[in-house]
């Protein structure tokens, strides 16, 4: 199981390859690239922070939360944090199960559960200046491991 | 008892540190921290209601008891993903 935050380039074929598995029929993948804009303002480029012990903690939650929800248990999840440039991967997802539903299902919960728990922050470069962005105050009851699902 | 408290993204330019050290009383919450942080940064005052705490490396609630030693951090609103 893949889960980590790392400064290097995002390779989406290298997290399907560690979901693989030969009782696995559906892999579904999703991946966060740098747009170019934001709010109606162009973007040059981005940095990403992290709290990273806490991340990763909270990124094996998230995964855990899966595996109750959807019984999927084959999921990689990788983050990039540093500057990134327009395009580039920013978040990396990788979920296989038996049959494709839940592989959907699987991704899908995994990036929304991203943004609303796991300590990782954005700022927004652009031509009027640079910007952290303030997406999504955190819920301290109901990102915890053990709170209400 | 001293309390080093890991601030991240605003929190950190804000205050310019990596980590504060703040000084709480014996079993202070995390209520007690945010107070004694405010005294001190008041920038601040008026941010706190979005700004979560971590103690050790999980999202806390204001009456969680905060010991000498803990990891604690500041949690400015998050953006990862996308």
């Amino acid at each position: 199981m893949i889960c980590r935050i790392t400064d290097k380039p995002i390779d989406i074929a290298e997290l399907m390859a560690d979901v693989r598995a030969e009782e696995a029929g559906g892999t579904c993948t999703f991946t966060g690239h740098v747009r170019d804009h934001s709010r109606g303002q162009k973007v040059t480029h981005l940095e990403y922070h992290a709290y990273p012990e806490m991340s990763e903690k909270k990124m094996r939650q998230v995964i855990e939360e899966i595996e109750e929800r959807y019984g999927v248990t084959r999921i990689a999840i990788a983050h990039r944090i540093g500057t990134l440039q327009i395009g580039e991967i920013a978040v990396g997802i990788a979920a296989a199960s038996a049959h494709r539903d839940a592989a959907f299902k699987a991704c899908r919960y995994a990036i929304d559960r991203i943004k609303q728990i796991v300590p990782i922050w954005k700022k927004e470069f652009g031509e009027d200046g640079a910007e952290w962005v303030e997406a999504c105050p955190v819920n301290a009851q109901s990102a915890q491991a053990d709170g209400p699902k | 008892m001293e309390v080093r408290l890991k601030c991240f993204a605003w929190a950190r330019e804000v205050t310019g540190a990596e980590e504060v050290v703040l000084d709480l009383p014996e079993g202070g919450t995390v209520a007690d921290l945010r107070a004694v942080l405010e005294a001190r940064y008041p920038v601040f005052e008026g941010r706190m209601e979005s700004i979560a705490v971590s103690v050790n490396q999980e999202f806390a609630g204001e009456g969680t008891a905060i010991s000498a030693g803990d990891e604690v951090a500041l949690i400015p609103p998050i953006s990862g993903g996308v």
